[in-house]
């Protein structure tokens, strides 16, 4: 039978939690075994991509992608965050920061598989869409 | 010059200033695979069955509908150049389920599945969408079918009468005139108060252009649409061809109207969601159609009907047409077809060649409605055709091999014979029901027994001229519709005035 990535996963997620950090060491030396036995080595990009997103969606973490046209002030990011949590009930937000020019103004939020896009090109894009229409 | 330009900025400047733009969410999802029109995509979670996802491509927007929604992916159809689509791309989701214009304004033209127009007469001033796939009306809003489509052919309108929210089947071998029975029944439908849709599935876009031609010439595409999914159209073009036709016809059903439909031809369909089945990698079933072929099929025929008065009184009429190979009857897609349809009628190479066109087939041929959709007139004199032209054939296969026959035997050769003659007709020439009437009541009546068979073609052609000049006769048959006995001594008269007129008459 061929073992799904997500039971992969789910499987090693329940072995670690709550355990040391020396036997969460044990442990992922017997997983990486078990995943050679299985000829499944190959996979491991997917799984440990799929045990990250669980790892997150346990925890109540929010892995956000926050790409603006400049760097923003910590009040901005930090009423973002509070935005965000109160959005999606998450208890921590991972907000990871990218600056693209491109966007002229105003920044655009990513997460899970939504996006919020608040930048001065949408906004144009629309205008134009609008207009041309 | 300087003032229209100034208007042009004043309403810019209004425009804009009265532009709101606002933050949207968007569900987003990322290519993971493009191939042969069909796009997996990674994340979208919220995506609907059928919806409509946009690829953000570099060179521009592409469509594409939802399929198969799966744990961790998106399977999509792409309408449009697929080969624009890289791995990686941007695909967002509408909200919006797959939907055409309807209207009036479709008629009278050709348009692709998507509702585009393909005629160049400019774009479709509509602002009516109707969603491609609706589930078909349920039992309480319908009525039994009971008005006839007159098809204006001899063979089919006595033998295997078509009512108006029937699906009648035209199935037969490639080149036997299965569209041509199509075009002209849609010819016929002139001042018969029906709007049509003809759908064009995997046709040659020059067989179409003569087809839209010629309706153009007969003034039929005044209340036709013609929907074009052409050979060069991609599988998924093909796909919701019909669906897309289907919605347009519902649009008239909505407003109390009646409608024909034309799928030409259901075949080619069934390939192309093969081929979209096998690419999505679901199982393959018998000939590696997948499981649901059936129901690709049934969901569509089933939308035609006809309402009764409370749900508008409207009706849809569909002809599928299937291609069999070799006159396969019992291969998955025709065997299908045949028991989702209320009859079929089946063209027979045998018959073709032998110069009896349209080549319909008595025996196999039925109509499951039967004479309720027939105006009495026709009722009266069409009642037993189905059967002696069945009978006609069996004997005269019979009667090869024997010189002596009986008396009785051979009064219904001639007869059928006779029969058979009548049943040839040319294209794009569809009749009056009225001019049916008066055939089928002289041949029956023996007031054809005289004449040789090899003219008796030549006697059908005067006859009708004949009447054409002294027409109280198919005035009253079309007004009262019924055969008395008082309207029967005036046809009986007709006749035998006509008789007179011709020299070529055996003693």
């Amino acid at each position: 039978m061929k073992i799904s990535k997500q039971q992969y996963a789910r499987s090693l997620y329940e072995a670690i939690s709550d355990k040391s950090d020396k036997e969460v060491k044990a442990i992922i030396a017997g997983f990486v075994s078990i995943l050679a036995q299985h000829h499944d080595l190959d996979r491991g990009a997917e799984i440990i991509q799929n045990f990250q997103e669980l790892w997150s969606l346990e925890r109540g973490e929010l892995r956000v992608e926050l790409t603006s046209a400049r760097r923003l002030e910590p009040t901005v990011k930090a009423s973002i965050v509070d935005y965000l949590k109160n959005k999606t009930g998450a208890s921590s937000i991972d907000l990871q920061e990218k600056i693209d020019v491109n966007l002229i103004g105003g920044f655009v939020l990513g997460y899970n598989s939504s996006v919020l896009d608040g930048s001065l090109r949408n906004s144009l894009t629309d205008l134009k869409n609008k207009i041309s229409n | 010059m300087s003032t229209t330009k100034d208007f042009i900025v004043e309403q810019l400047k209004e425009e804009i200033a009265g532009f709101k733009g606002g933050i949207t969410e968007k569900s987003t999802g990322r290519v993971l695979k493009i191939f042969d029109g069909i796009a997996l995509v990674s994340g979208l979670s919220e995506a609907m069955m059928s919806e409509i996802l946009v690829f953000k491509t570099a060179k521009g927007e592409v469509n594409g509908v939802a399929l198969n929604l799966e744990e961790d992916q998106v399977g999509v159809i792409i309408f449009g150049d697929y080969t624009a689509i890289k791995e990686g791309d941007e695909v967002v989701a509408t909200k919006k389920i797959l939907e055409v214009p309807v209207g009036e304004a479709l008629i009278g033209r050709v348009v692709n599945p998507l509702g585009e127009p393909m005629d160049g007469k400019g774009k479709i001033a509509t602002t009516k969408f109707y969603p491609i796939e609706k589930i078909a009306p349920g039992v309480i809003t319908r009525d039994p079918v009971k008005q006839s489509v007159q098809t204006g052919i001899k063979a089919i309108d006595a033998m295997i009468p078509i009512g108006r929210g029937q699906r009648e089947l035209i199935i037969g071998d490639r080149q036997l005139g299965k569209t041509a029975i199509a075009i002209d029944t849609i010819i016929n439908q002139k001042g018969e108060n029906m709007k049509c849709v003809y759908v064009a599935i995997g046709q040659k876009e020059s067989k179409v252009a003569n087809i839209v031609a010629k309706l153009e010439a007969t003034g039929a595409m005044k209340y036709t649409t013609v929907v074009l999914a052409g050979a060069s159209a991609s599988a998924s073009l093909l796909y919701i061809a019909p669906y897309a036709g289907c919605a347009m016809a519902e649009y008239f059903l909505d407003q109390g109207e009646d409608v024909l439909i034309i799928y030409d031809d259901l075949s080619k369909h069934a390939v192309s969601y093969r081929e979209i089945s096998l690419l999505l990698r679901r199982p393959p079933g018998r000939e590696a159609y997948p499981g649901d072929v059936f129901y690709l099929h049934s969901r569509l025929l089933e939308r035609s009907c006809k309402l009764n008065k409370e749900y508008g009184g409207g009706s849809i009429t569909a002809l599928p047409i299937i291609e069999t190979q070799a006159g396969d009857l019992s291969a998955y897609i025709p065997t299908n077809v045949i028991s989702i349809t209320d009859g079929q009628i089946f063209l027979e190479p045998d018959l073709f060649y032998k110069g009896n066109r349209p080549a319909v087939n008595a025996g196999l041929s039925v109509s499951r409605v039967g004479s309720a959709a027939q105006i009495k007139a026709m009722k009266k004199v069409a009642g037993k055709m189905r059967l002696e032209a069945a009978q006609y054939r069996e004997l005269a296969a019979f009667a090869q091999f024997g010189s002596d026959l009986d008396s009785e035997t051979k009064k219904k050769l001639s007869r059928g014979q006779r029969l058979y003659e009548i049943f040839k007709q040319d294209q794009y020439q569809p009749l009056s029901v009225a001019k049916q009437v008066l055939i089928y009541y002289t041949l029956i009546n023996g007031l054809m027994d005289d004449v040789p068979v090899e003219r008796v073609r030549e006697f059908e052609n005067g006859l009708y001229k004949y009447a054409d000049l002294h027409d109280e006769v198919l005035k009253v048959i079309n007004t009262r519709k019924e055969l008395d006995e008082a309207l029967e001594v005036q046809v009986k008269t007709l006749i035998s005035d006509y008789k007179t007129t011709v020299e070529y008459l055996v003693k």
